[in-house]
């Protein structure tokens, strides 16, 4: 455990740095155990509105990545973001949970299902961007576009997509206290 | 859109946020620079600033004012960084607690027949109003730089950017005031603090949540 929580900071940090490899391993990395903590919280909501939830926490995470501080613990800081965003999730959704803080250990790590879940509720929430956004956030995610492939194809420069992209994640982060409340 | 894909977008992401501690010294500095001279401006220093420096009380009210001031934004940004643990705030209660032995100790040391004409003092509608007028651009500019971090506690955090920025204001507010005993400004500075804390509180409760 205290080796993978290491492995978690150098990948953090070398995403920090700019390695976009490195951060892409990161979140995979942490997924299983945010995926683990929705579960054990709310399993009874279904394995979408608990994706939903993880994606909800991923987002949140990347977001506030600069509130880590490098060679400080990760795993406290992914626990307490996770803690507080799948409280606030299930809340948002008419749920009272509680998420006591130190079990987080005890929590089996969880693979996505069978069929790689699918999150509803983030797919109508990029509809909701205007189409610009949600296509350049669809570009990247679903068909695997590069910035520049981005930019290529909706005549922008690789520096208004990643503006773009940036004020669409901050927004799809937003647009969610509207969207489930 | 499944995890897999937002993993692919968010990696592509790589606009980074500034460090908090720039962002809050970015809105603080000004913030306090037009308290000052608001201060300054408008109402002026006290005639005797020069002779009250060698007052030992009288400094008392710069000393508590500014390390509330540092102490509470400390706080304040340890809180914005999630997983810091429970007793940030507790560096903070040194300060009420130096306060509060001072104030016993005036309280001892004052005469009987003095102690009330030293608690009511001459400025006291001017301490209460001014303090939270100079704390008002100090709490906005907390709360939007913590708005960037990500407060488990929004409340708290929010409480410590009014404990902070109130302390400040209470400083520069001293370079005014004339009243130098403990039993006037630990008692009313420290009114206009809680009034501001509790503001900063409410806001914060709402304002910080993300």
């Amino acid at each position: 455990m205290a080796q993978e929580s290491d492995d978690w900071g150098l990948l953090l940090a070398a995403a920090n740095a700019g390695d976009a490899q490195a951060y892409a391993r990161f979140l995979h990395a942490i997924s299983p155990v945010v995926r683990g903590i929705a579960r054990s919280r709310g399993g009874a909501m279904g394995e979408a509105v608990c994706e939903d939830i993880v994606q909800e926490v991923l987002l949140a995470i990347h977001l506030k990545r600069h509130t880590w501080i490098e060679g400080s613990p990760v795993r406290p800081w992914v626990y307490a973001i996770a803690r507080y965003k799948v409280v606030d999730a299930f809340r948002a959704r008419g749920r009272r949970v509680t998420v006591p803080i130190d079990d987080f250990a005890e929590v089996l790590p969880a693979e996505a299902g069978p069929d790689p879940t699918q999150a509803w509720d983030r797919e109508k929430m990029i509809g909701m961007l205007d189409d610009r956004s949600a296509e350049i956030v669809r570009r990247i995610g679903v068909q695997g576009d590069s910035i520049a492939e981005t930019g290529a194809a909706l005549v922008m420069s690789e520096g208004a997509v990643r503006v773009a992209l940036h004020r669409a994640l901050k927004r799809l982060a937003a647009l969610r206290e509207r969207f489930v409340e | 859109m499944k995890t897999d894909d937002l993993i692919r977008v968010l990696a592509r992401d790589t606009l980074a946020e500034p460090p908090l501690v720039r962002g809050l010294m970015a809105g603080l500095v000004p913030a306090l620079a037009i308290a000052l001279a608001g201060l300054l401006g408008v109402m002026g220093p006290r005639a005797d600033l020069v002779q009250a420096l060698a007052n030992p009380l009288s400094v008392m009210r710069f000393v508590l004012g500014l390390a509330l001031g540092a102490l509470a934004l400390i706080a304040a940004l340890r809180l914005a960084r999630p997983g810091q643990g429970r007793g940030v705030v507790l560096p903070v209660l040194v300060v009420p607690a130096v306060a509060g032995a001072l104030w016993i100790w005036a309280w001892v040391a004052t005469p009987d027949e003095g102690r009330q004409m030293a608690m009511v003092g001459k400025t006291l509608s001017a301490c209460l109003t001014t303090i939270p007028a100079l704390s008002v651009l100090p709490v906005v500019a907390g709360l939007l730089a913590l708005r960037r971090g990500a407060p488990t506690r929004p409340a708290l955090a929010g409480a410590m950017v009014g404990l902070g920025s109130g302390g400040l204001a209470a400083a520069i507010y001293a370079l005014h005031c004339t009243e130098d005993s403990p039993l006037f400004y630990v008692t009313w500075y420290g009114l206009a603090i809680v009034g501001v804390t509790l503001a900063s509180t409410l806001i914060g409760a709402r304002a910080l949540r993300w």
